[in-house]
């Protein structure tokens, strides 16, 4: 492994060396602040923050201070895996890449670096993810923590390409864990910020690589009949169901060799389209869907090629919460076209489409994919301002008919009893969970509800 | 590569999850470069610069999803222009993209009424 950034890394260890004072001058900088997530639907009045600069200043803090914690990344979750009436603990400060190895295309990063800042830092040293989820500006222990994917059926969770991590227990012990502790290292992966704190991630990487994307859009009914073959034969494969209509925005991504370049956007197509949806969106059902196929079916292809992470990840402008569950691949399409059909004869005022992918199986036992076979994984959206709960509460119950396991990121309604039985290693989870906090200082209300703490 | 002029998907995607592409958003080693913006002799606190790298930068040094351009002094007296008050409201409750504390956990209100300023180029 080489160093790349440890001389900042030592640095802040050593300023950390006054562990007893840490604590004190820590509970100095409580704020009254309210903590609000991405969406602004989570909020809480934390006892302080903390915004630790280095494992040994983590450690301290672990170590000196009572009450309950919750480590934090970008905010991203719309569940609330936050919310704490105790300590929120900041770790964007433990960020970059620390060390790598050229041979094994492996490399250690700072559980609090953002995904988006991660790709070019790979690029200089030759190396890209494997995949990547739709947002970048998760952190790396966020991302991971939650079980958050990309696309693509070869593909699995970020979680499944960690070869090594370091957890900071609730008692500041350090923890370094890779397969060779077994369960440990399979529980530790999908973790949801229960375990302790992750400061330290090592992730399996591959060399650098470009891809080029392709949307166009097509009837939802013939991508959906094709979905196997078509997931098979691209290295991502996704379609985003639109709502009202017969026709899907569809996505497919593959590696390529062609020079960097994108199609480019026409202004006077934006205003257009978007003029047409707005009237589209007041007109019943039926009109609706005549309105929004007429202008879906007139579809181009449009194309990108750049560099992996500069393709498979996007910042999203607008803010939304979303509700997310996997599905066995097999009954996928059938769960889809459901959805559909009751936003449809419910008339639901909604108009974010769905958005329908698979992703590999792993092994991570938190994993919403978790098995050998791979998942759906199906999505729905409600813009940040929007009441998202009527709808959400008609759409769940569908997710559940199919057998659903939800992301533990974005919003659900499940409890322990269910989720025991939809996660096949839930329960020898909640062991090790046990064994490494027995007295509970990593939980929230929502954690003792889905552990039954 | 494709230049169709009808490019519909493409605008769909931009309508439909407003979303930005990262073509052409450098913020490679960000961190590390912030002493060559232009506002190396507009003071702030080197904490605070800290704490901005690895929030506010993400958006306002590339002005990607709408986001006024640290340094670029006449958007910024726009919105100075509703007080500071307002803006500093913004930044705590989110703004349209902007989500709530933009990013930054462990900012105060001094840490944003620095930043603001900073971003301005209003900081004395």
């Amino acid at each position: 492994m080489k160093n790349l950034s440890r001389r900042a890394f030592l640095a802040s260890s050593i300023k950390a060396s006054l562990f007893a004072t840490y604590a004190l001058n820590a509970e100095a900088v409580a704020q009254s602040i309210r903590w609000s997530n991405w969406s602004g639907g989570q909020t809480c009045q934390p006892s302080g923050r903390y915004d630790v600069g280095s494992e040994d200043e983590l450690a301290a803090l672990l170590k000196n201070s009572g009450g309950p914690i919750r480590p934090i990344g970008s905010g991203h979750s719309f569940s609330p895996l936050i919310p704490t009436d105790g300590h929120l603990v900041i770790i964007d400060q433990l960020n970059g890449v620390l060390e790598y190895d050229s041979n094994t295309l492996q490399a250690t990063l700072g559980a609090g670096s953002r995904l988006g800042d991660l790709g070019a830092q790979l690029e200089a040293i030759g190396q890209g993810m494997l995949n990547l989820p739709d947002i970048d500006r998760q952190t790396v222990a966020g991302a991971t923590a939650t079980g958050t994917h990309g696309t693509g059926v070869t593909l699995q969770n970020l979680s499944s390409y960690i070869t090594w991590l370091r957890l900071l227990t609730p008692k500041g012990e350090v923890m370094d864990i890779d397969a060779s502790d077994g369960d440990l290292f399979d529980a530790a992966r999908v973790n949801l910020g229960a375990l302790g704190v992750v400061t330290q991630i090592r992730m399996q990487n591959r060399e650098t690589y470009k891809l080029k994307k392709r949307e166009w859009t097509a009837p939802t009914e013939d991508i959906l009949a094709n979905f196997d073959e078509l997931a098979a034969t691209h290295r991502h494969f996704e379609i985003f169901p639109l709502v009202y209509s017969d026709y899907s925005l569809v996505l497919s991504i593959d590696e390529s060799h062609e020079a960097i370049g994108q199609t480019v956007i026409v202004p006077e197509e934006v205003a257009e389209i978007g003029s047409v949806r707005q009237s589209a969106t007041n007109a019943p059902p039926a009109e609706r869907r005549r309105m929004l196929n007429g202008v879906f079916a007139d579809s181009g292809i449009t194309e990108a090629v750049d560099v992996s992470y500069k393709l498979l990840s996007n910042v999203r402008n607008g803010r939304f919460n979303e509700m997310e569950y996997s599905v066995p691949a097999e009954v996928g399409a059938e769960c889809v076209r459901e959805i559909l059909k009751t936003i449809y004869d419910q008339a639901i005022d909604v108009s974010f489409p769905l958005e329908y992918r698979y992703v590999s199986g792993d092994d991570t036992w938190l994993s919403m994919a978790y098995g050998a076979e791979p998942h759906a994984a199906i999505s729905i959206h409600r813009a940040a301002r929007e009441d998202y709960r009527p709808y959400f509460d008609i759409i769940e119950p569908i997710f559940w008919k199919y057998g659903g396991r939800p992301h533990w990121g974005k919003v659900h309604s499940l409890t322990n009893k269910k989720l025991a039985q939809l996660y096949p290693r839930f329960n020898d989870f909640m062991g090790i969970r046990e064994s490494l906090d027995p007295e509970g200082r990593m939980l929230n209300a929502h954690l003792r509800s889905l552990f039954n703490a | 590569m494709n230049t169709r002029a009808k490019a519909i998907n493409l605008v769909l995607t931009v309508i439909l999850f407003s979303a930005c592409s990262n073509l052409g958003d450098n913020r490679a080693g960000l961190g590390a470069n912030l002493s060559l913006l232009a506002f190396s002799n507009n003071p702030i606190d080197e904490l605070i610069m800290g704490k901005w790298a690895r929030s506010c930068a993400l958006c306002h040094v590339t002005g990607v999803a709408g986001a006024p351009i640290v340094g670029a002094t006449a958007d910024w007296q726009t919105r100075l222009a509703q007080g500071e008050e307002s803006l500093l409201k913004r930044v705590i409750e989110g703004y349209n993209s902007m989500p709530p504390l933009g990013y930054c956990m462990a900012c105060e209100e001094n840490d944003f009424r620095a930043m603001i300023g900073y971003m301005a180029g209003t900081n004395q």
